[in-house]
């Protein structure tokens, strides 16, 4: 077995003329947090898109954790996203007539069974608690943001995507939600691949790849960690 | 889950919902009551047509019964197994005479027979039977006989004979003599008009055949002969025998006619059975083809509807296909769905459709009807075609939302 739970080769993503990514090697080791920056079009989120089985790619190979995603049909996809990944989005993107518990239900349902005390303790885990009934509209940027990450990591995902989760949190919020996750790694040990603008935010992770116009053009490794 | 997201989903976009709802017992409702007045249109029908002349002819059977028929046996076709079908019937005597009137002698047929006969027999309802039951055409200047010496003229013979209303005809057969009072003249633009018509018995008596009659029309409410009605009933298992004796053919009503009357044999008079058959066979497809426009009607309805609330759905589809839901999960939301709209849908559209049956029958036909047990059944499963035939193509759409073109961010 690879010891990457990510693997690309010259991995591609084109729309017609316009190359949103441009042949790209990654290795991804189990347990590592990537931070992926760069500017806005820079293909950040094609990366995550394709990594996360959400988007094919238009060329190169794409394993992630043993399996070839190119090979699999649109259901295999679906299924590779609800076993193995968890995602969690900038517009936190939760079904508004939902309470916050069936929101995170709902991830189970797909998955598996929805288990209410399993998700009760979800959200506990992530300080939410005592807001279990309501719905989004009724709950802050941050508590929203602490919703998705509770179904994101429902199903005990190996994989954690998040597609600048703190672009539209406050300082405060962004440190709270940023130590939830650190937390929850350490207890769960699932990979973590964050896109993020913000330099504090990419440093809590353990590598930062910078790309620019859908190419790869630095790496760092962070050691303070 | 499935049902709280249902639920949920019902309450967040009530007034989609309530669209597609509306479109789904207008379907149901209508399809109910056009198929709950239909079976009455067919019966009204049916009925109308049978003024347009008996539809089974009885006659004596070659071999046996000596060439006629037994009065005595006549009621008895008010107690056979379709008896409720038979709408009436009428017996002729029928013999040559040699008539005289006014100095003039004509040859001519006398015919006997009921014209308005009270008809009572042990156990069954007493009704009225004879010509003027089943031969409403008839147009009869003056009156109809009501005395057994009264008599009238067929148009032709009575200007021959130069008859008129008040008049007397004597008839002459072998030598017995009788003599006629004419109370009408009667025109039928057939046969009829060289005929006289006079009450059955006095012309039993004077062709000196007491009891006996001819041949006996017979008027039927039937069903439209299919290619099973067609088979020949002797070479049938006893199964299609059964099925075939069970059915309003006018084919089978003849034979349960003939099995009472002694000496018989029935035959269809095809003319008329089989035009009546097209008719009927023809108003059935119309309703038929009403009832399924109304059904796409509104299946497109609900198609619409349903799309247009899939640029509202969209990002929510998107997410659950994004944490993972596969076509077949998301296709059962929306059977889901479908089904508890269709299932209330249908059984208001029942309530509804019967109510409407029921002012149609009672403003076109004056009548009430009882609403046949299948209607209930018919109207969830038309709900049900409405709305799954009206939810593919906006299924199809779901299925094919892209979740990184809508969830972009
Ligand atoms: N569906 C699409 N059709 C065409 N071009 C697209 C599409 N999605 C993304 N792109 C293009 O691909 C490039 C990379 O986009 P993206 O990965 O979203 O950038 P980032 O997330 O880094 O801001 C951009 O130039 C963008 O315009
Ligand atoms: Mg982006």
């Amino acid at each position: 077995m690879s010891p990457y739970i990510i693997e690309t080769g010259g991995l591609t993503r084109s729309y017609g003329d316009i190359c949103a990514l441009k042949p790209l090697d990654l290795q991804v080791p189990e347990g590592e947090w990537l931070s992926v920056m760069g500017h806005s079009g820079s293909g950040k989120s094609t990366l995550m898109n394709l990594v996360g089985g959400l988007d094919r790619p238009t060329g190169g190979t794409l394993q992630v954790g043993g399996e070839n995603l190119l090979a699999l049909t649109e259901d295999g996809l679906a299924r590779f996203r609800r076993n193995f990944v968890g995602i969690i989005f900038q517009q936190h993107h939760l079904v508004p007539y939902l309470t916050a518990i069936e929101n995170v239900m709902m991830a189970q349902y797909f998955h598996s069974m929805p288990d209410e005390a399993e998700a009760r303790h979800a959200l506990e885990r992530v300080g939410l608690g005592h807001r279990l009934k309501n719905r989004p509209g009724e709950l802050s940027g941050g508590e929203q943001q602490r919703v998705c990450i509770a179904r994101a990591i429902i199903n005990s995902p190996k994989l954690l995507l998040g597609d600048e989760p703190t672009g539209n949190l406050d300082h405060k919020s962004t440190i709270m939600v940023m130590e939830l996750l650190k937390e929850l790694r350490g207890e769960e040990r699932f990979t973590v691949i964050m896109v993020t603008h913000n330099q504090d935010v990419a440093a809590w992770g353990d590598r930062t790849i910078h790309l620019d116009d859908g190419m790869l053009v630095r790496e760092e490794r962070m050691n303070c960690q | 889950m499935l049902f709280r997201l249902l639920k949920n989903s019902f309450l967040k976009r009530p007034k989609s919902v309530l669209l597609v709802f509306i479109s789904i017992v207008m379907g149901a409702s209508v399809a109910t009551a056009f198929l709950g007045i239909s079976g009455e249109i067919s019966h009204k029908m049916a009925l109308e047509l049978r003024s347009y002349g008996a539809n089974i002819l009885l006659e004596p059977s070659a071999v046996e019964g000596g060439g006629f028929l037994r009065e005595d046996d006549l009621p008895k076709i008010k107690t056979v197994f379709w008896k409720y079908n038979i709408t009436g019937f009428t017996p002729y005597l029928f013999g040559v005479a040699d008539f005289s009137a006014n100095g003039k002698r004509e040859r001519g047929i006398v015919s006997g027979t009921w014209f308005a006969k009270n008809l009572e027999v042990a156990g069954e309802e007493p009704s009225v039977q004879g010509v003027r039951g089943i031969a409403p055409w008839w147009d009869v200047q003056g009156g109809w006989p009501a005395g057994p010496d009264e008599a009238i003229v067929g148009a032709a013979l009575a200007k021959r004979l130069g008859s008129a209303i008040g008049g007397h005809v004597e008839a002459t057969v072998r030598g017995k003599q009788q003599r006629f009072q004419v109370v009408g003249i009667v025109t039928t633009g057939g046969y009829e008009e060289e005929q006289l018509f006079a009450p059955l018995i006095t012309t039993q008596e004077l062709l000196q055949l007491p009891g006996k009659v001819s041949r006996v029309q017979v008027s039927a409410l039937t069903v439209p002969m299919d290619a099973f009605g067609m088979k020949n009933p002797a070479q049938m298992t006893k199964e299609e025998y059964e099925k075939w004796y069970c059915t309003a053919y006018v084919t089978s009503v003849a034979k349960n006619v003939e099995e009472v009357m002694a000496g018989s044999r029935a035959k269809p008079i095809w003319q008329i059975a089989s035009a009546e058959g097209s008719l009927l066979k023809k108003l059935n497809s119309l309703m038929l083809l009403l009832t399924i426009l109304a059904l796409v009607a509104s299946a497109m309805a609900v198609s619409t509807s349903l799309m247009a609330s899939m640029a509202e759905r969209s990002p929510e589809i998107a997410l659950m296909k994004a944490i993972g839901a596969d076509r077949y999960q998301i296709s059962a939301i929306f059977i889901g769905e479908t089904l508890i709209i269709s299932v209330i849908g249908g059984m208001v559209g029942y309530l509804l459709g019967d109510q409407l049956a029921g002012i149609i029958s009672r403003t076109v036909f004056n009548s009430t009807i009882a609403s046949p047990f299948w209607l209930f059944p018919t109207a969830i499963i038309s709900a049900f075609v409405v709305a799954f035939a009206g939810s593919v193509a906006p299924l199809r759409r779901a299925l094919s939302i892209e979740p990184v073109r809508v969830l972009k961010g």
